[in-house]
């Protein structure tokens, strides 16, 4: 098992954003979460990710405790958020190389220049991050948070705000890094794409996880169904 | 040695991306130049005062201008890292939140320390001192100045980093700041005006409050680092 999050609570002020939730994501599995806008997913997936620390729960990555030792449980994360998590003044290619640096990457140009190949930002490796596009960017993303090949993906809303090619390539890149066996978890409202690329989904609505099914257990229509008739119930 | 070459590589991105923008580095050098010339302008062009006085005049505006930019530069570091989640992205790379302290510090205090190495001899020059300073006064002078902005900067990364963190948070920095600081201020002005005046240190107190408070607040904010990137 990659990672392990049980009973996971987070409050702001009085107000519950994430309650009580469990997970599980093992190796070669793409686990989505699917839930609208303010459900919860985020503030979940920043706990996941170290980044927020919980009001409660237990949260393991690779048998370690995440939260009492959230460095060691880091390096095995690759995140990609709303956020750049980078400079936007550096170049695609100065980003990568400071935060390969600061990972510890041997063969870190050849490693970066690759990287960027394979996203398809091999033309603008030297430009500045700021005059790329949504598509561009989550492209750079990608390659940011599979820099140092961590077992772990947590992919935030990877679909939001790209175009026909760029949800194409983004769908195949999680295909791809399922087949080399990394654990994924990716939050979306797009119940299309989120069953085309999962092996497993959950609902977050209101800050509640719930299980719905393994990809062979239920068809997109059901799903779709189950969702629409659980996002208008807690309307 | 791998915390040793993460923070070499946090303070050369640091300089790195003032030195390419060169925003703050225009802005603090641009202020502090107006604050010597505003007292320059308000107290000249000649100066009838005593040197003593004029040592006063020229280590609190010296000071003063080396605070506020000091403000302004301890801002702007961590506005970079917060705008696009970059210090999640250091984060996420599993360094240790003292280490990202460390380097902000040192990172931090070479641009002041390269302010202070420009506009001191220029605010000597205009309250007519810069004649009667020799080398070794001069390094003196650099020497207390040192000491104040690491204290300053030590105090001043930990505090911005809560503060810019928060929505106005850029102004707030300054209200939290400043009374935390007043030894400092109070150490490094009593120390400026003594070398500037005598050549040297008459009264032993203010260095050693000066050193003192600097190295408490050194390692104070060290510990508490931890909980400051990291909440």
């Amino acid at each position: 098992m990659r990672l392990s999050a049980a009973q996971i609570t987070k409050h702001f002020g009085h107000r519950a954003i994430v309650k009580n939730a469990n997970l599980t994501i093992n190796s070669g599995e793409v686990v989505v979460i699917f839930g609208p806008n303010g459900a919860g997913k985020t503030t979940f997936i920043k706990i996941l990710a170290t980044l927020l620390r919980p009001t409660s729960g237990e949260l393991e990555i690779e048998g370690n405790d995440a939260i009492a030792d959230y460095a060691a449980a880091r390096s095995l994360l690759g995140v990609v958020v709303h956020e750049h998590l980078a400079y936007p003044t550096l170049s695609a290619f100065e980003n990568l190389k400071f935060f390969g640096q600061m990972y510890g990457i041997e063969h870190l140009e050849t490693r970066c220049k690759s990287l960027l190949d394979e996203v398809g930002l091999q033309r603008f490796v030297h430009e500045p991050l700021h005059i790329f596009s949504r598509g561009m960017t989550q492209r750079f993303m990608i390659a940011r948070a599979l820099l140092h090949n961590p077992s772990i993906l947590l992919l935030d809303e990877p679909f939001s705000g790209l175009d026909a090619a760029a949800k194409q390539f983004v769908q195949k890149r999680i295909a791809q890094e399922r087949e080399n066996g990394k654990g994924i978890l990716i939050t979306t409202h797009n119940t299309e794409l989120g069953y085309l690329v999962g092996t497993r989904f959950l609902f977050m609505i209101n800050g509640d996880l719930e299980e719905i099914a393994e990809k062979n257990e239920i068809s997109e229509e059901d799903l779709l169904q189950r969702y629409e008739e659980r996002s208008i119930d807690t309307a | 040695m791998k915390a040793l070459r993460q923070i070499a590589t946090l303070i050369r991105k640091d300089i790195g991306l003032q030195f390419r923008s060169k925003e703050t580095l225009a802005l603090i050098f641009v202020f502090s130049i107006l604050v010597v010339l505003i007292f320059a302008f308000a107290f000249g062009p000649n100066f009838p005062l005593e040197k003593s006085e004029r040592g006063k005049l020229t280590a609190s505006v010296l000071w003063a201008a080396f605070v506020f930019a000091g403000i302004i530069t301890l801002n702007r570091s961590f506005v970079i890292e917060r705008t696009h989640g970059a210090l999640h992205g250091i984060r996420l790379t599993g360094v240790d939140a003292s280490n990202v302290y460390l380097s902000k510090v040192v990172s931090n205090l070479v641009f002041l320390l390269l302010l202070e190495i420009v506009i001191t001899p220029i605010a000597l020059q205009f309250f007519d001192l810069f004649d009667d300073i020799t080398v070794v006064v001069l390094l003196k002078l650099f020497g207390v100045m040192s000491i104040g902005t690491l204290g300053f900067c030590a105090v001043g990364v930990l505090l911005a980093g809560m503060s810019t963190s928060t929505d106005g948070g850029e102004s707030l920095l300054s209200v939290i700041l400043l009374p935390l600081v007043i030894p400092i201020i109070m150490g490094g002005t009593k120390c400026t005006v003594s070398i500037l005046v005598t050549g040297g240190l008459e009264n032993r107190f203010w260095l050693g409050l000066l050193i003192g408070s600097s190295l408490v607040f050194l390692a104070s904010a060290y510990l508490l680092a931890d909980a400051v990137i990291e909440e």
